[in-house]
């Protein structure tokens, strides 16, 4: 099993309307775009091909996963050995995080990564403000290519800051 | 005066030489190089060096609190 097979699993799970999209957030996001941290799991926003009007459901991923031989561990997917939380889109800024998405290539694999102006705000909502996500918001600050403006638009228009 | 278990005393704490600044200066300027070199880093080189935290980490936490199922070490290529 390899890094590379988990990433090229939330393809297919997208290819096959499983999700109708997906962004890769958290630690794993930030991993991305500056230094390694630690973690265990990879942090996945899914929008789900829910029809309006329905509840939001989780069947048809631990299908999926069942399908494949993916075990599930309390609330993670083990996908290709990789503990894989997927997390339907619960708000305005996570659709656009998962919208706004950036493609990245990890060993030709193609994946979609929530931009770091994205995850600064993400972190910065109040369910998930903590010390260590305050701190990992201000790493992404140091970003040399950081667009400044689009961040506090973003905050701005959801109501956060730091 | 050194105290009896062998530690500096206060007074000779205070008395110590402080670093000058342009030597904390350095300090801080190759700290903020590592960190921006480990951020240049090759996608593949971070996830293996996210591997090693983990096996690094992993034991500070356990000493803390009890560990959740899925937080373990990747066996996993990078």
């Amino acid at each position: 099993m390899a890094f590379a097979d988990a990433l090229r699993a939330l393809n297919t799970m997208k290819a096959e309307r499983v999700v109708e999209e997906y962004a890769i957030t958290g630690a794993m996001a930030l991993v991305f775009w500056t230094e390694p941290v630690p973690t265990f799991d990879m942090d996945v926003l899914v929008l789900l091909p829910t029809p309006p009007g329905s509840l939001v459901s989780l069947e048809g991923i631990y299908r999926w996963a069942e399908s494949r031989g993916y075990a599930v561990q309390d609330e993670h997917i083990l996908i290709e050995g990789l503990p894989t939380q997927l997390v339907p889109s619960p708000n305005a800024l996570s659709r656009e995080a998962i919208a706004a998405a950036v493609e990245v290539e990890y060993q030709g694999v193609l994946v979609r990564v929530a931009p770091p102006e994205y995850l600064i705000a993400l972190y910065l909502q109040p369910q998930a403000k903590t010390a260590k996500r305050r701190e990992r918001a201000t790493m992404l600050l140091d970003l040399p290519n950081l667009n400044r403006g689009l961040v506090d638009d973003i905050l701005r228009r959801h109501g956060l800051s730091f | 005066m050194t105290s009896l278990d062998g530690m500096a005393s206060h007074s000779e704490l205070q008395d110590a030489e402080l670093p000058s600044a342009a030597l904390l200066d350095q300090l801080w300027k190759g700290k903020a190089a590592l960190h921006r070199r480990h951020a240049n880093l090759p996608l593949r080189e971070k996830i293996r060096l996210v591997i090693e935290l983990q096996r690094i980490v992993l034991p500070l936490i356990a000493r803390q609190r009890a560990l959740r199922s899925w937080e373990r070490p990747w066996d996993i290529e990078p």
